[in-house]
């Protein structure tokens, strides 16, 4: 491959969404605006803290459906118990939790879920799909469970602040996502857990002849993907001030879509963070076109599926070429 | 000695944490002043005390679509409520008419101002008295479903004591004189044929 034709096909996520900016700010003159793009980059912000998480698990060679429901279930914990606390009727005890408190419960249980993932995979033996496609209803049917079907909603303006407000003018969920994407590149790239990732990814049996500890690495890598999760579920249940028992609902599906496109390979071992971050702005940019342009909901479904199908065609086909 | 400082750090962190997550209060005293929401009567109190002072105030429906044709925004922006986003508002208007028809789901008056307008006397539901009020403030209800309720209990009371004695007397050629709310959406903006949801409904002699 020539020097140029393999640049190209470095960069195509990135050449990709600057032809969809161009394209899209000639059919809509609301695209190109300040607003909008805070907009944009606040919708994104979930996604980006779940597709990190699930570019992760994807290194490994591993999926995670799970975390669409992972979502829901911290962002109803966290509301749930910074609002109502845990009742212990037979000691007349309250226990009421601090913001910090509420939140540190529900990175907890994300992370706690996590775990619990990527044990039942390497202990086992589960395959990750049938392993997080379990943990997806599961961790539903204990959201529901724990809110009784009810949104959980007015948490106070301190807890809102996180998924509505601004700090140094720029949103804070820009600013959450912004330190998950820069602790996930460290991690990917500087230390030995980064390492082991991109290597049980490329050739698990090597890696664990090579001494890695797979089974370790693996339950770190599902608990991180369960906790960014739970990170995501604190932007939307704050910037709705409510937790909903149905959030996050195909939330897994947008965060795959953005690591596929992003050029990170279902199969493992290759692939990169700032590529999901730039698949997740493609699907949030796209996203967002679709309905300026007043593009039926039922098509944006078509049209994002072709776009996905499209990114893995390219994908594969530059694969090949290499 | 180097894992003895390892844990004692530990220990220091989780205490940390817990130090500044939890607070232990007795069940008793915070549960104590916690009462069940009475959606029934907030929305008697609301019809009788707290409405007649918006409904007294309210633009006159005939007023509203003048302003809503020639400055939609200022008008939607100066009269308009809701309680969730998007470009659905309601109004509370009033207005005088006179019957031009009744059908069995509304009765249909033209205003003084020559507008069309649907009162309807059978299905009302919805959310449209409690968002037009403008009396409802979100943080003051701990759950959605008191909401709800609320608007269930209003639209029950003037089902059951304002339609059945207008609907008794009200006659083609009747002038009518109303409060109530309509709902408008900004977006696909019509002011054509509104339906009111009746507050007052009072049959002239």
């Amino acid at each position: 491959m020539s020097l140029n034709t393999k640049n190209l096909a470095r960069f195509q996520s990135l050449i990709a969404l600057v032809i969809l900016c161009i394209v899209l700010s000639c059919l809509s003159d609301k695209f190109l605006t300040v607003d909008n793009g805070w907009n944009v980059m606040r919708q994104i912000s979930v996604n980006i803290c779940i597709a990190v998480g699930m570019t992760l698990v994807v290194l490994t060679s591993g999926i995670d459906l799970s975390v669409g429901s992972v979502l829901a279930l911290c962002g109803a914990i966290t509301a749930g118990l910074l609002k109502n606390g845990v009742d212990v009727p037979s000691g007349d005890l309250y226990i009421g939790f601090t913001l910090f408190g509420a939140i540190m419960a529900g990175l907890l249980t994300g992370s706690a879920v996590g775990a619990f993932n990527g044990f039942t995979i390497t202990r086992f033996k589960v395959p990750p799909f049938v392993a997080t496609l379990a943990m997806l209803t599961i961790a539903r049917g204990l959201t529901l469970l724990y809110t009784k079907g009810f949104p959980i909603s007015v948490l106070g303006d301190h807890f809102d602040f996180i998924g509505t407000g601004w700090f140094l003018g720029i949103p804070v969920p820009v600013w959450i996502s912004a330190i998950v994407v820069l602790g996930a590149v460290v991690l990917t790239n500087k230390t030995q857990l980064g390492r082991y990732i991109y290597a049980i990814g490329g050739n698990e049996n090597a890696a664990r002849l090579s001494g890695i500890k797979i089974s370790k690495v693996k339950i770190t890598v599902y608990a991180l993907a369960g906790a960014l999760a739970a990170v995501g579920g604190l932007l939307v249940t704050s910037r709705l001030d409510s937790a909903q028992p149905n959030a996050g609902i195909s939330y897994e599906l947008d965060a795959i879509a953005a690591v596929v496109i992003g050029g990170t390979s279902l199969s493992g071992g290759k692939g990169t963070i700032w590529g999901t971050v730039l698949g997740a702005v493609i699907i949030g940019v796209l996203n967002n076109g679709l309905v300026l342009l007043n593009v039926s909901p039922f098509w944006q479904q078509v049209v994002k599926g072709a776009v996905i199908l499209l990114a893995v065609i390219i994908d594969k086909a530059s694969s090949k070429n290499e | 000695m180097k894992k003895v400082y390892k844990y004692g750090i530990w220990v220091v962190i989780i205490a940390f944490t817990l130090y500044n997550s939890v607070y232990f209060r007795k069940l008793s005293e915070m549960k104590a002043p916690a009462k069940t929401f009475n959606a029934a009567s907030y929305a008697q109190d609301m019809l009788n005390n707290k409405l007649p002072a918006v409904t007294e105030k309210a633009i006159t429906i005939d007023e509203l679509f003048t302003q809503i044709k020639s400055q939609p925004n200022e008008a939607f922006s100066a009269y308009g409520h809701a309680l969730t986003i998007g470009s659905i508002r309601f109004f509370m208007v009033k207005g005088a008419g006179e019957v031009d028809a009744i059908d069995e789901s509304d009765v249909k008056l033209v205003t003084t101002g020559h507008n069309n307008v649907y009162i309807a006397t059978e299905f009302v539901f919805g959310n449209a008295i409690r968002d037009a009020s403008g009396l409802i403030n979100l943080n003051d209800f701990s759950n959605t479903v008191d909401l709800s309720n609320i608007s269930s209990e209003v639209n029950k009371i003037i089902r059951a004591k304002v339609i059945p004695p207008f609907k008794a007397v009200v006659k083609k050629g009747s002038k009518v004189e109303f409060t109530g709310a309509i709902e408008l959406n900004q977006a696909r903006l019509n002011v054509e044929d509104p339906e009111v949801i009746p507050v007052t409904l009072k049959v002239l002699p």
